[in-house]
């Protein structure tokens, strides 16, 4: 089934699957469009991640996002797909998770992001691995983030950590530092790739 | 910190609305645009408040006029603007002058002090940072009783000045004029912190300084005033909300000893509920609970509506409706949510001693909160103008304090803002029960661990969003985006961040009045409404919650989306919404109990979300629950039995079907039938939204008249006043009148009596007349008789004379007899020579005039009168003899 069950195809039918639109839901196999999550312990960077993709912009002092806060953003892959990611940045206190499911059900995509800085985020973030393979769609792709790698003299959270964690969970691993944006791109782009593309028409 | 926060006023003040906050740069221009309604609005609002308050007080006085109260405020309005006692008096005018003050008045005020303090700062430069520091206290000392005037926003200006000295020149060299205005414009709202600095320094410094000791005492601990009272007018405001406030403490407590938990003194005002759900175990509790608090809820509506009480209640309300004035703000949300009567004298103050000294000792929880506080401060409003270093700190306190305060709630991410927003209204104190005030109560079990009815307002927005707005959900259903994603952020932020600040306020000012979440429901239909139609025309959900974000973002016109969600939802009342929430709290407490019982270990198959997701649907449309199952269940979606689903389904068919150009016939009569079903759908929801608006009208048209009728009863009564006071005057010209007209009475009276009596006396005199001419009668016959007397007196004479003649011849003779004869004659002679001449005249005219008779004699009489009456006189004795 792979894809084709969690990831209706919208174009089989004028009819088939018009109630669902929670899951990832590429357009055409050209044109891809997924819904993305971003979760993490609280100021690890999340809406900093998202305003350096999407706007450029960093502010070392940006707001506390209450509930959770949305942005979109098309990239171009280079085997000319475009990729609209519609970016859910939820809020990071703890109990905000009681309504992190209503966000992350149905997510294409989920990025645990944490602090190189702070081992408690890290084990935050060992949490959403868990969580999201328990409640999460079975196939959305997930993404593990140690933000603020600018911060090297800080760190806390060793490398190596963040890839065992990631290779034990099936997931994609990545340094990024939004302050520089030192991979936020290649971040997404990364995501893109892992897509799952939908099956030709039939 | 501080050189970063210079940086950051420069880099954003065009970039920041009057209240100092950041505008998005796509919202600059439109803001511009709106500036000039809001200062227009606002000058006809503060003129309305004005007036309202000004007859407020009167009725105050009219009724009792408190002397004690009034002194506290008077004192506190002193505190409040930051002036010692010494120049306290007439300080309260200058106040309300200062409220008066229109904006660009302020601006000049601005501009001088910036000239001047730009001045003293670059005096100040060359001296040694603890010089620095020292002559800097003393100009705060110095500039006190420059205050009254200029405004605290002086002190702001040269704090920002200098803290930073290195800055300086570039300060000075970016200060364009416009620029400067707005940055000004920006400081206006924060005098309250800066009050506290002040007041910091001026406690450290000056501590036996005069007045307020008693003021001074009590914070000396933190030697910070932190409390100031509201202003007198606004007391009778106070006195209702506070008597709401009263109520739902009532209730609560008397819940509190239904549900048997004891509570320490500490947790006072702790909704139980959240009690309760800490004892995770306790699930029937819980339940128990939350239904004898929904009962207390009903009850509180019920018993608490202020409105009988206070017949100034619905002018008020559309007063707020219209906005609260910018200076009053502060202190009208405290009346509103009843500072007074939440307040503990001390509490705070306690409590800040609370957490320095657990500094160790405090709990895991704690220690939690305390972290993420500090991870949250720099990120509540950053940059903002107020929030320096000082404002950061009150707003540590305040969130510590809470968070110690009511352990259930601690702090969750939100609060931080609407903790910034009371502190840029407020002192510390009045902002902390202020808080408490919108967390406990008004948002009860909003951000507590759990967030139970966070969720619950959720699921009951999201069935009434179905009622009202059926094709707009079909469509965001369509598209994959529940409602709730989007309204989540918004209840819990309480708007903060969504729409513009203009907007956030009003709607704020609603809220704290009415002191439910009403408001919120309505301001998020009420954007639904604005924005619906565009979001309908999207074609994916990632375009349908950017364009309703931004659009919601930039919803300048405040007055129009308020009275919108005021005006056009009235049938959505708390009455309403508690009925829903009674509906969904089970619901959300099961699972929340599945989440407790299982260490959030969740063996469901289902899942906290997809549970959440189903009971979402519940009540609502049955297909959709069946295919939220089916889609839980991991099922195929495919499954061709969903074609035949209604609406819903439809509906999606049909813009897919647009979409793909309807390849054969048999789609077409699909289609038809969608775009039928559709525009039936579409109808029905017209159709509920045209009555809806009908009512919206018909109770505006109501309200209006209401406000005509209660202005022409109060001109009426003027005018019967007026009246009242004519028919007075009449009265008393009439008995005026009337004295004048006894008096006059009684003049006629005795001029009739003096008539009567002259008539009398005239009758009289006639009588005596009538009596005289009687006796003249009388008197003329006596006269009459007198005469014929005297005839036969003269007869008798003659015969007499006669005789004695005879008597004479015969006597003549005889001597003795001559001689006694010739004395008598002697004497008779004179008598009877006088008789006889008269006797002789009397007969010759008798004898002219034939015969003599009683009555010629008695008209000879008149003829000599003075012969009569000398006659008379001799006659008479005889006659009365």
């Amino acid at each position: 089934m792979g894809c084709a069950t969690s990831l209706p195809d919208r174009n089989s039918g004028a009819l088939s699957g018009l109630s669902n639109s929670e899951n990832a839901v590429p357009a055409d196999a050209k044109n891809l469009r997924v819904k993305l999550v971003l979760l993490g312990d609280s100021g690890v960077g999340k809406s900093c991640i998202v305003l350096r993709f999407v706007r450029g912009q960093f502010d070392a002092t940006s707001k506390v996002t209450v509930g959770a806060s949305f942005l979109s953003q098309t990239i171009a892959l280079q085997d000319s797909t475009t990729v609209k990611f519609e970016i859910w940045d939820t809020a990071g206190q703890e109990r905000y998770s009681a309504l992190a499911p209503l966000y992350y059900r149905g997510a294409g995509v989920a990025v645990i992001v944490y602090d190189i800085t702070s081992p408690e985020s890290f084990k935050k973030a060992q949490y959403w691995v868990k969580e999201l393979q328990k409640h999460g769609s079975p196939d959305i792709v997930m993404a593990l983030v140690g933000n603020k790698a600018d911060l090297h003299e800080k760190r806390e959270v060793p490398t190596e950590d963040g890839i065992e964690l990631a290779e034990k969970n099936g997931m994609f691993f990545i340094e990024t530092s939004a302050k520089t944006a030192d991979n936020i791109n290649q971040l997404f782009e990364e995501i893109g790739k892992r897509l799952p593309r939908p099956a030709p028409s039939s | 910190m501080t050189e970063q926060h210079l940086f950051v006023v420069h880099n954003y003040l065009r970039d920041r609305d009057a209240y100092g906050f950041a505008l998005r740069p796509q919202h600059v221009q439109r803001y511009q645009e709106y500036l000039n309604i809001y200062t227009e609005e606002e000058t006809e609002r503060a003129e309305k408040w004005k007036n309202f308050l000004d007859r407020q007080e009167n009725r105050a006085a009219e009724s009792c006029s408190s002397e004690e109260e009034f002194q506290d405020s008077f004192q506190a309005d002193g505190l409040e603007s930051g002036e010692e006692s010494d120049s306290e008096e007439g300080s309260r005018n200058g106040k309300h002058e200062d409220c008066e003050l229109s904006g660009t008045r302020v601006l000049q005020h601005l501009e001088q002090d910036r000239t001047e303090t730009a001045g003293d700062v670059s005096k100040e430069r060359e001296l040694s940072p603890e010089e620095a520091q020292v002559l800097e206290k003393n100009q705060y000392l110095r500039e006190k009783s420059l205050r009254r005037d200029t405004g605290p926003v002086e002190d702001e200006e040269k704090e920002i000045f200098e803290s930073d000295k290195d800055k300086e020149s570039s300060v000075e060299s970016e200060s364009e004029s416009d620029e400067e205005k707005q940055s000004q414009a920006v400081k206006e709202p924060m005098d309250h912190v800066h009050i506290q600095e002040e007041e910091k320094l001026v406690a450290e410094e000056d501590k036996c300084e005069s007045g307020h000791e008693k003021a001074q005492q009590e914070t000396k601990a933190r030697s910070v005033i932190e409390w100031a009272h509201i202003r007198p007018c606004l007391a009778s405001i106070e006195d209702m909300m506070c008597a709401r406030v009263k109520n739902v403490k009532y209730m609560k407590n008397s819940q509190k000893t239904i549900v048997g938990d004891h509570a320490s003194p500490r947790k006072e005002s702790l909704p139980s509920i959240e009690e309760s759900e800490q004892n995770s175990g306790e699930n029937d509790r819980d339940s128990e609970t939350s239904t004898s608090r929904s009962h207390s809820m009903k009850e509180e509506q019920g018993s608490v509506s202020p409105e009988p009480f206070f017949p100034w209640y619905e002018e008020l309300e559309v007063l707020v409706r219209l906005g609260v004035p910018k200076d009053l703000r502060g202190e009208v949300w405290q009346a509103f949510v009843g500072v007074k009567a939440r307040r503990v004298e001390r509490y705070y103050q306690d409590l800040l001693a609370q957490i320095t000294n657990s500094d160790e000792s405090s709990s895991d929880v704690q220690r939690k909160w305390k972290k993420q506080i500090e991870k949250d401060i720099p990120r509540t409003f950053p940059g903002h103008p107020a929030l320096n270093e000082n404002g950061r700190d009150s707003l540590r306190r305040i969130l510590l304090a809470y968070a110690c305060h009511n352990p259930s709630v601690g702090y969750c991410q939100a609060m931080n803002f609407f903790a910034g927003l009371l502190l840029l209204l407020m002192p510390e104190e009045n902002a902390f029960w202020t808080l408490v005030g919108i967390i406990d109560d008004y948002f009860d079990g909003y951000y507590t661990e759990e967030m139970i009815e966070s969720q619950v307002d959720q699921l009951v927005f999201e069935e009434l969003m179905r009622e009202r707005f059926p094709k707009l959900v079909n469509h965001l259903d369509y598209l994959g985006v529940q409602v709730a994603w989007i309204s989540g952020p918004w209840f819990l932020s309480i708007f903060v961040n969504i729409i513009p600040w203009e907007c956030v306020l009003r709607m704020w000012d609603v809220l704290l009045f009415e002191g439910n979440r009403v408001v919120l429901f309505r301001t998020a239909f009420a954007i639904m409404e604005l924005y619906g139609p565009a979001i309908v025309a999207t074609k994916d959900a990632g375009d349908a919650i950017t364009s309703l974000q931004s659009l919601a973002s930039s919803t300048f016109d405040s007055s129009q989306l308020v009275l919108t969600a005021c005006m056009g939802y009235i049938s959505t009342n708390e009455a309403r919404l508690e009925e829903l929430r009674k509906i969904h709290r089970p619901a959300v407490l099961e699972i929340v109990e599945e989440r407790i019982q299982k260490g959030r270990v969740w063996k469901d198959k289902k899942g906290l979300a997809s549970k959440l997701y189903s009971f979402k649907h519940e009540g609502s449309i049955l297909d959709h629950e069946q295919k939220s199952t089916q889609r839980n269940d991991g099922e195929n979606p495919d499954d061709d039995d969903e074609s035949c689903s209604p609406s819903l389904n439809l509906d999606g068919a049909n813009v897919d079907s647009e979409v793909d150009s309807l390849p054969d016939l048999q789609e077409q009569v699909v289609w038809m039938k969608v775009e039928l079903c559709r525009l039936l759908e579409e109808k029905r929801s017209a159709v509920m939204r045209a009555e809806e608006l009908e009512i919206a009208l018909m109770e505006m048209v109501k309200e209006d008249n209401r406000l005509e009728l209660s202005a022409r009863i109060e001109q009426l009564e003027r005018e019967v006043r007026e009246l009242k006071q004519v028919l007075s005057d009449k009265k008393e010209q009439e008995t005026a009148m009337l004295q004048v007209l006894m008096k006059v009475e009684q003049d006629q009276k005795l001029t009739e009596d003096a008539r009567i009596s002259a008539e009398q006396d005239a009758a009289a005199q006639r009588y005596a007349v009538h009596v005289l001419q009687e006796k003249n009668e009388k008197l003329v016959t006596q006269l009459a008789q007198m005469e014929k007397k005297l005839v036969t007196a003269e007869t008798t004479l003659e015969a007499t004379l006669q005789y004695e003649s005879g008597q004479n011849k015969a006597l003549s003779s005889s001597p003795r007899f001559t001689r006694t004869t010739q004395e008598s004659p002697k004497k008779k002679t004179g008598f009877l020579s006088f008789g006889l001449g008269w006797r002789d005249r009397n007969k010759a005219k008798q004898t002219e005039e034939s015969n003599v008779d009683n009555t010629s004699n008695a008209s000879s009489e008149s003829k000599s009168p003075s012969k009569e009456s000398k006659s008379e006189d001799l006659l008479n004795p005889e006659t009365r003899r």
